[in-house]
């Protein structure tokens, strides 16, 4: 169907438009002021109005089940601390046209241009300060100056690579700057998951509404990243601050997508002034960081102190030109809101002109005369901190003064505004434009401001086309930030023409991607190991608990003398069975998450998710299930979802480096526990019992029946779960296992004198591989048992650290 | 005045710090017109992997050090022979407050020593009413720059007791200032914010303290560590002068400056970065021996 190019009446879609009115002194973006539909609009409004209500709402439903499928998800800040939240979407995307985006993507080009230009001066030779048209004051105090950069040129010629600014449409219809995003903006990777759950919601019309593609944009930006390396070997990451981050999702989601590394501050160091990644194969360099970590934050030694989330020598690194930061360390001193009171004339001064898209009118209260007008006209505008780097709607900015109580001491207004001048910023209230989204299954006009994000490339500023829109609740412009409830929407930028389909895929470029993933960063390598070794930690506590809770059922007591046993066994490795579910399972699996967590760019969405619900439904059970039976039971439904999650891990994962350390973690983890339990249940003197809950615990019981034709004797225990090879339950399998990952880990060659890693593997395995059951003592498991630890020990200090 | 100096500070790690990155600010700076300095040497065991200079944005020397290998222990000494060139103060000239905040409106550079840097709050000197008013409590409306400097200083010098035990180096300004005692790093972020309330543009310098006194002079506080006063910008004609509160008098020839920038975080001696976890024992020990008069 083609895009229809005339004004459609409102009553002919009647049905979703039922009560649809602009609101009075405020542009929509669907319907022009005339009343008439605006033409962008028509396709996708009579697609949509030929659908029944229940069609429409299966095509929603499917666009919010791929966001769930995908685990899209942001971490939202309350009094209870922070949670993960399923993903708002609004379903119903802005439109904007062609011709009108075109205006949009020149004004913002330029702006981007002014802004480079800006943070080259405030960094380099301080002009704008010398002629007057900065204060020196809003620099000197900016939280975002940081002097250890100043005079530092960036090895890429350029402080700017990767900005967004936040725009919105003003009264008259025309579109005004909101706020400028330049220390490390988030979104770009939520647009594209918007995107796609839109697209999956309008499939069909979709593809025929000539809406620009999003794919190029970001491929031209990945392109951009690998160019501007030092060297072909070294690497392009993205440096976050982890999983605590409100937007680490779109971290991992971009990384993944791109095919670039995922780094944490902890897997950079810096050597001779080059910033390197610890790799398991050691340190390996790398020349491009895109930033999502704040400045600030970035190296302890130079920056703020307190950090821990960055790498220390790092600015040395960009002092001696090894590294491009996107964007430079100290750009984010744009997003200073007291600047947009001065970019207008620096515009004048910079470019010749004024700013094709005006921002939102500013005041600097540090000036005797705008602090006056900022008194007179208090009552229509925003007061708030002048170094402040939200947007403008961010919650961080105290309003008109509606109640004079904010205002501390004298409660005045005058007086609070002089207390504070020069820290003090006042802006015009702005109503924004509405644009449809659903609401009972009608349309109603909300709120609405679009993040756009742009990207230098070598062919200049690229506007990604499209981008992420905010939508608020009806008629409250006020709050539309996620954090306070607002929704997501796709921006779709309609063409008269047909548009180029494209992906990722089809670039010649792609080979090089799948060797930028080829290392493997230690920490995500100990994610990886700690996450099997936890996972089958929680699963042979959980066998414990159930055989624990099997004989508690058939005895009536926990007073026996074996359950006296397997009672203390359980509390000494932290999970006392006699109040139900023990916290000590909940702590290792929440471990396991948290290892997950760091390492969701390496790791399948179906593994997380049942690692997220194996973690949930423990959560849930810690409060409910009650000793006994219901214990029992529960404990089977967790062993069930274990081995689906570990089904998932072992049959899908593909055999990467990261495979091997969570294999090496699981079996590591197996065979010692093997150890303990043989220690504490085969003793000479062990109970009655005690053999065949070893057995049961090491889930071998059939095998058992099926090896030997004897009744179950300290020989048979040992043979089974210690020396058979053949077992998977066997300490010698576990063992072999590690062997067998070893071979494939870097630095090992067959031919070079065995490292203390391999003899101590060599020496296990032979001594296990010539031992008769017999001659196992307790004396003999314990010497098994260090070496084990002395396993894990060299393992972490070969490659982890 | 010529000064022979030695410094020691050695480190004692509970458990080894397994890799670490420093930054020392510890020698004696060269400072044309002040302070020349003869000769001098930084020594520290064990031996750096890496070591390299480079100016700071206030123009000190910072030594960056990197250890890759485990190690228990770091011991830093510097020996070094200075000379510190006397400078007649010039402030019969000071201005008054008014007369300053035109100076520093008429100042538009963002330069190291602008006025500018030394106003606002900072990491270990958040601008508080209580020193404001403190300061307040002081001064005359008609007083000069330097009669206002004089009387904070002659005041905090009465109201506080220097006390080695009362605070360490974390201890947070305001907490050192409402329970009135501490020591010279103390006096100094009590000073500058009470100099930044009243809108004196006021720093931080990092030193030595001559150890025994001139005859006849009394010995001064804080000789037997490492030093810290204010510095004070008094308008564009008089630029800065050096205050040292915690003995309240002029910073001069007994003053040996290492750095100066706003407070104690950019000067800090040593900052570092362990991968390390446990307690850590430090200690110090200088001795500023004049070798002539």
């Amino acid at each position: 169907m083609p895009v229809q190019t005339n004004a459609v009446p409102n009553a002919s879609i009647s049905r979703l438009l039922t009560g649809y009115q602009a609101l009075e002194g405020t542009p929509d973006e669907l319907m022009g002021l005339d009343g008439q539909i605006r033409p962008v609009w028509a396709g996708l409004l009579s697609a949509l109005d030929a659908m029944s209500p229940s069609e429409l709402s299966l095509r929603i439903t499917r666009g919010e089940q791929y966001l769930r499928d995908a685990g899209v998800f942001y971490r939202r800040y309350g009094p209870q601390g922070s949670s993960d939240r399923d993903w708002p979407l609004s379903a119903m995307p802005v439109l904007i046209d062609e011709d009108e985006w075109a205006l949009i993507n020149t004004g913002l080009s330029e702006r981007a241009e002014l802004l480079e230009q800006v943070v080259a001066d405030l960094y380099g030779d301080n002009t704008l300060v010398a002629n007057g048209f900065i204060p020196p004051s809003l620099i000197a105090d900016n939280p975002e100056w940081l002097r250890p950069l100043v005079g530092i040129k960036p090895r890429s010629d350029h402080y700017l690579h990767f900005v967004a600014f936040d725009i919105g449409r003003g009264p008259h219809g025309q579109w005004w700057v909101l706020g400028d995003r330049t220390q490390a903006p988030s979104g770009a990777g939520f647009a594209l998951e918007n995107r796609i759950a839109t697209s999956r919601i309008y499939s069909d019309i979709f593809a025929r509404s000539n809406v620009n593609r999003l794919a190029g944009f970001f491929r031209n930006f990945r392109d951009t990243l690998l160019d501007l390396r030092a060297e072909d070997d070294s690497r392009v990451g993205i440096l976050t601050p982890g999983p605590m981050n409100d937007t680490y999702y779109e971290h991992a989601y971009i990384a993944r997508y791109l095919g670039l590394m995922l780094l944490e501050g902890e897997d950079l160091t810096v050597r001779d002034g080059r910033l390197m990644v610890r790799t398991v194969a050691g340190l390996r360099p790398i020349s491009v960081l895109w930033r999502r970590l704040d400045a600030a934050w970035a190296d302890p030694l130079e920056l703020d102190e307190n950090s821990r989330l960055g790498t220390p020598g790092l600015l040395g690194a960009v002092r001696d030109g090894t590294i491009t930061m996107v964007n430079a360390l100290g750009s984010g001193i744009l997003e200073t809101k007291a600047f947009l009171a001065f970019l207008p004339r620096i515009s004048e001064a910079l470019m010749g002109k004024p700013l094709a898209i005006p921002n939102v009118a500013t005041w600097w209260c540090g000036q005797e005369a705008e602090r006056n007008y900022v008194k007179a006209n208090a009552s229509r505008m925003t007061i708030g901190n002048a170094f402040a780097t939200r947007l403008l709607l961010d919650h961080d900015d105290m309003s008109a003064p509606k109640n004079s109580s904010e205002f501390g001491a004298d409660s005045h207004l005058e007086g609070f505004i002089d207390r504070g001048a020069a820290h003090l910023v006042a802006q015009e209230v702005v109503t924004l434009s509405t644009t449809p989204a659903f609401k009972n299954d009608v349309l109603s006009p909300h709120p609405m401001s679009l993040r756009v994000f742009l990207a230098r490339t070598a062919k200049g500023w690229q506007v990604m086309p499209g981008g992420f829109a905010r939508i608020g609740p009806a008629g409250n412009s006020s709050s539309l930030a996620m954090q306070s409830g607002g929704a997501a929407a796709d921006v779709w930028i309609v063409s008269k023409k047909a548009v180029r389909t494209e992906s990722m895929l089809e670039h010649p470029s792609a080979p090089f991607v799948r060797q930028q993933q080829a290392v493997l960063p230690s920490r995500a390598a100990d994610n990886l190991f700690w996450m099997g070794r936890y996972v089958e930690r929680a699963e042979n506590t959980i066998r414990m608990l159930r055989a624990f809770h099997l004989r508690f059922v058939e005895t009536g007591s926990a007073e026996t003398l074996l359950l006296k046993q397997v009672s203390k066994h359980l509390t000494t490795i932290g999970a006392d069975p006699s109040k139900g579910l023990p916290l000590g399972v909940v702590q290792t699996l929440s471990s396991a998450t948290a290892a997950a967590s760091h390492v969701r760019d390496r790791f399948s969405l179906d593994g997380w998710l049942a690692l997220d619900d194996l973690s949930k439904t423990v959560g849930k059970m810690v409060k409910t299930a009650t000793p006994g039976d219901d214990m029992a039971r529960a404990m089977s439904v967790l062993l069930r979802k274990l081995s689906g999650f570990s089904g998932l891990v072992h049959e899908n994962m593909y055999r990467s480096m990261g495979w091997r350390f969570l294999s090496i973690g699981r079996s590591l983890e197996r065979a010692s526990s093997l150890v303990s339990l043989l220690t504490a249940f085969t003793k000479d003197d062990a109970v009655d019992g005690s053999l065949d809950l070893a057995v049961e615990v090491a889930d071998s019981t059939m095998t058992h029946r099926q090896r030997y034709a004897v009744a179950t004797n300290r020989s048979t225990i040992i043979d089974l779960l210690a020396l058979d090879p053949l077992n998977p339950r066997s300490v010698i399998y576990q063992i072999n296992q590690i062997s067998e990952h070893m071979a494939f880990l870097p630095g090992v060659d067959a031919n070079s004198q065995l490292s203390p890693l391999q003899s101590i593997i060599l020496k296990t395995r032979t001594n296990l591989t010539v031992m008769l059951p017999e001659a196992v003592e307790t004396e003999t498991l314990s010497t098994l048992g260090t070496e084990i630890a002395q396993l894990s020990n060299l393992l972490t200090a070969n490659y982890l650290r | 005045m010529l000064y022979d100096i030695t410094l020691n500070i050695a480190y004692d790690y509970e458990h080894p710090a397994g890799a670490s990155r420093h930054i020392i600010r510890l020698a004696p700076a060269d400072l044309p017109g002040e302070q020349r300095q003869v000769v001098g040497a930084i020594d520290v065991v064990p031996k750096p992997a890496e070591s390299r200079l480079q100016k700071d944005f206030f123009g000190n020397n910072n030594v960056e050090l990197a250890f890759f290998d485990a190690h228990k222990k770091i011991n830093f000494s510097v020996h070094s022979r200075v000379e510190r060139f006397h400078v007649e103060p010039k402030l019969y000239v000071a201005p008054t407050l008014l007369q300053l905040i035109d100076d520093i409106s008429a100042h538009k550079s963002l330069g190291a020593w602008a006025p500018h840097h030394f106003l606002g709050s900072s990491s270990r000197v958040p601008l508080d009413n209580a020193t404001t008013q403190y300061a307040l409590n002081h001064v005359k409306s008609n007083f000069s720059i330097l009669e206002i400097v004089m009387a904070i200083g002659e005041g905090l010098h009465r109201d506080f007791k220097y006390d080695p035990k009362a605070t360490t180096v974390e201890t947070p300004m305001l907490e050192a200032f409402h329970g009135r005692r501490g020591v010279c790093q103390d006096f100094s972020h009590i000073m500058i914010a009470c100099l930044r309330g009243l809108g004196i543009p006021a720093g931080y310098v990092s030193g030595f303290l001559r150890t025994k006194p001139p005859p006849g002079k009394k010995r001064l506080e804080g000789a037997d560590a490492m030093h810290a006063w204010v510095r004070i910008w008094c308008g564009s004609q008089l630029g800065w002068m050096e205050y040292d509160p915690t003995n309240s008098t002029l910073a001069g020839t007994d003053h040996v400056i290492i750095a100066r920038g706003r407070d104690y975080a950019d000067v800090a001696p040593i900052k570092g970065v362990l991968r390390s976890h446990g307690k850590h024992t430090s200690t110090q020990k200088v001795d500023v021996i004049s070798i002539e008069h």
